[in-house]
């Protein structure tokens, strides 16, 4: 009975996924498509060939654009869904092929960033909320604050100073991809550390006002010991939350530092892709921007049934 | 006991990491194996008869042509010996020494065939002859026939689509001193010196091209010592990098010229009197100190080409003024914008984020017409293509290469012809069409040095458009490159003289 009903839920659930995959993919061609700006002549002024009336009607036929709207969203969905996303008139590749070997990049940006951020917000929010008000946590305020006032680009600059040109301890730009990325995966993760450290404090001193914290400290533990002892999985499912989202721009969401370190992401291709109305482009990652945004809520739904079971039933 | 140190063992195993991550890169100042170029722009593709790859693989010193342009804008041969008229064709004879970088030799089945395909593929090699007919006639010499008279046919093959290339199944190989070792678009491609360009192959080092977006951070890898090239350095880090004694530093006019292009279709600019005066209103001293560097503009052409002005264009603001007054624009209301029939002289000016010197240039082309009495709206727009295409413009910031092969033909027939596809100025003069149609049918550079001046002497009568600034670009060697010069524009940065100092 129970597994029939589990059945019926997830064949819900795969509906509302494709019904609402449709819709975003419909929605990103139509917005695309109002968008000012003729992505043909756009191509011809980029790639340097005239734009004259005869290229402008040669291209728009090559590329289907002469072709009622309906027409074009089905023949791009076709392609699409058998593996051929068309290819970049601004780089005149394979979009799948520049998505394949850009968003490792970004990922391992976006996830070395969130990982380091994590590891030290979880030590640094603890001390806070051991001690409010203390090192940890004017130290924890402090980095929210400039994160918050210093554009990413500008210490991304003043990283690669200090770091490559002052000290000379890396190569920020000639050396191996790994090398390459030190810098920028500091600068990601510093700009997650704050609001990190800053939720998980929030909700270690939350639980620090329940009865079940004050029980431990009448039996002797000390702070420090019963904020982790009864606090810290509140804390956990915090960050859970507030990491869910942050996940959403580890593809497509890093362009700025990308651009600074010079690293062959996907969100400098996308912002290159955007001034160039890289039509094609565009519609392939708000589809895949959307596939992976439901796959994240979705893993973070299934581990918090994990971490909390009260949720499943 | 010890369970409230578990997150500092976290922090210290994260400082840790982050040590580690630090340290372990390589000793300061380890000098590359290779030479390292860094610029902000890569070919995308290696077809060269793909969009503008041509020019790309030239630039990086792996494509070549039959005939380029030199150092001093001259058209000198390079895969060819000569282009001879044979009645409404050419003959080209090629030179019988020349193999591309697999070793067979360039011969006229080649050639044809590829300049054919790009011929036929790439709508920019045939803009301006039109589609060319290549004929074989032996190993050596083949004939073209372009659908367009063609009056300097060594010009036309010195464009930048026309690079001659061999298509293997690995892929095309070319003649440049350069080959392709191996290639990430639009990130970083890898060069080797071609075993059979010449003599010199051993000297010649291997060569990583790097592409970086942002022109600060280009700065900071030279100054970090992981450049031996940079090129296009941003003005606002010359003087940090000039005090840097591992760098030199220069800077070079570049072909590219800024200009300014006047709606005439507009009611107000169809006064040549009105246009006039904004020519002789701005101070292009004032534009050059607003990008620290260039010069003021003498003409269509950069001064280095011997078909440009041979002054700088004039600033006389008194005149503009006078100008303006007879053309009937007063300022009645004393608001210090003039007026006509109780309607203010005021323009739209545009110019594109593309090009940063020109975003520049706004406040002080408006400040400057505003002093003669113009209101003047700025904006930045990005699609500037459509923007130009459109017409829905007064006035609009332009940059432009105005003789990429060397002959001043394209770039007037182009875009200030009568009716021509990039006449955004919307000029109809049959006098300057009549010097053009001269031109086509002259052949000799000293005439068309002679017509060329002709028709720019028109335009700066009728100011169609108004010629700014000719702008200096700039680049940074370290001391392996130290000898070594960029000339061309962007258009030969790696050449065959690309070798590495003796320590």
């Amino acid at each position: 009975m129970l597994d029939g009903e589990r059945r019926s839920g997830a064949v819900g659930w795969l509906f509302r996924v494709v019904i609402l995959l449709a819709v975003v993919s419909v929605a990103a061609f139509a917005v695309l498509h109002a968008v000012p700006g003729d992505p043909v002549i756009i191509a011809l002024s980029v790639q340097n060939l005239p734009v004259t009336p005869e290229t402008v009607a040669a291209l728009r036929a090559e590329w289907g654009l002469d072709r009622p709207l309906a027409a074009q969203y089905l023949h791009w969905l076709a392609g699409f869904l058998s593996g051929d996303w068309g290819v970049s008139f601004r780089t005149t590749r394979p979009i799948l092929e520049e998505f394949g070997r850009r968003v490792p990049v970004s990922m391992a940006l976006g996830f070395g960033g969130l990982a380091l951020a994590l590891v030290v917000a979880v030590p640094l929010g603890f001390a806070a909320a051991v001690r409010p008000g203390g090192l940890a946590d004017r130290v924890a305020r402090a980095v929210t604050v400039l994160t918050q006032a210093v554009p990413a680009f500008w210490l991304g600059l003043v990283a690669i100073w200090l770091f490559a040109v002052e000290l000379g301890v890396l190569q920020a730009f000639t050396g191996p991809l790994s090398e390459r990325l030190v810098l920028p995966i500091l600068i990601v993760a510093l700009y997650s550390l704050g609001s990190l450290t800053r939720v998980y404090r929030a909700e270690l001193l939350a639980a620090v006002e329940t009865p079940m914290y004050r029980t431990a400290r009448a039996k002797g533990l000390s702070r420090p010991a019963a904020i982790w002892r009864h606090c810290h999985r509140r804390g956990l499912f915090g960050l859970l939350a507030a990491l869910t989202p942050e996940f959403g721009w580890v593809i497509g969401g890093t362009a700025v530092t990308e651009v600074v370190f010079g690293l062959p992401g996907i969100s400098q291709f996308l912002v290159e892709s955007i001034g160039a109305r890289d039509y094609f482009v565009l519609q392939a990652y708000i589809v895949v921007i959307a596939v992976w945004m439901l796959a994240v809520f979705t893993a973070a739904d299934l581990l918090g049934r994990v971490l909390d079971p009260r949720v499943s039933r | 006991m010890s369970v409230p140190f578990v997150p500092l063992r976290l922090g210290v195993g994260a400082a840790a990491l982050l040590t580690v991550a630090m340290v372990g890169g390589p000793a300061v100042g380890q000098q590359p194996a290779t030479v390292t170029v860094g610029k902000t722009f890569l070919a995308s593709s290696l077809d060269p008869a793909d969009g503008s790859a041509g020019w790309a693989l030239t630039s990086h010193g792996v494509g070549q042509g039959l005939f380029s342009v030199d150092r001093d804008g001259r058209v000198v041969p390079v895969l060819a010996e000569t282009v001879e008229p044979d009645g409404d064709g050419w003959i080209v004879r090629l030179r019988s020494d020349r193999r591309f970088s697999d070793g067979s030799p360039v011969t006229a089945a080649v050639v044809a065939q590829s300049l054919g395909r790009t011929s036929e593929t790439n709508p920019a090699a045939r803009a301006t002859g039109g589609a060319l007919a290549f004929t074989v006639i032996d190993d050596h010499r083949l004939r073209i026939d372009p659908e367009r008279p063609v009056p300097v046919m060594a010009s036309l093959l010195a464009e930048w689509p026309m690079v001659v290339y061999r298509q293997t199944d690995d892929g095309p190989v070319f003649t440049g001193p350069f080959q392709v070792a191996s290639f990430d678009s639009g990130s970083e491609l890898v060069l080797s010196p071609n075993p059979y360009y010449d003599e010199d192959v051993d000297r010649r080092p291997d060569v990583r091209l790097i592409r970086f977006s942002d022109a600060q951070s280009l700065a900071l890898a030279l100054e970090a010592g992981e450049l031996d090239l940079a090129f296009n350095l941003p003005v606002e880090a010359l003087a940090r990098l000039e005090d840097d004694e591992a760098l030199t530093v220069r800077s070079f006019p570049v072909a590219y010229q800024y200009m300014m292009w006047l709606n005439t279709r507009r009611t107000v600019l169809s006064d040549p009197a009105v246009r006039q005066a904004i020519d002789l209103a701005i101070d292009r001293e004032m534009l050059t100190a607003a990008i620290n560097g260039g010069e003021v503009a003498t003409g269509a052409f950069a001064s280095s080409f011997p078909f440009a002005g041979d002054a700088p264009r004039p600033f006389d603001q008194a005149t503009a003024g006078n100008l303006l007054e007879e053309a009937g624009w007063v300022d009645t209301d004393g608001d210090g914008i003039r007026d006509q029939d109780g309607e203010d002289l005021t323009l739209d000016l545009h110019a594109y984020p593309q090009r940063p010197d020109l975003v520049s240039f706004l406040p002080v082309v408006e400040a400057q017409l505003q002093a003669v009495g113009i209101g003047v709206s700025t904006f930045v727009t990005e699609a500037v293509s459509e923007l130009a295409q459109s017409h829905d413009f007064d006035l609009l910031l332009w940059a432009q290469h105005t003789a990429p092969a060397g002959d001043p033909a394209f770039f007037l027939n182009a875009f200030l012809r009568t009716g021509s596809g990039n006449n955004h100025a919307g000029y109809a003069s049959p006098d300057y069409d009549a010097v053009l149609d001269a031109m086509a049918e002259t052949a000799a550079p000293q005439d068309r040095t002679t017509l060329a001046r002709q028709a720019q002497d028109r335009l700066f009568a009728d100011v169609p458009v108004s010629f700014l600034v000719t702008p200096s670009w700039h680049y940074g060697t370290s001391d392996r490159l130290a000898g070594y010069e960029v000339w061309g524009s962007d258009y030969y940065i790696l050449r065959d003289d690309l070798f590495v100092a003796a320590d």
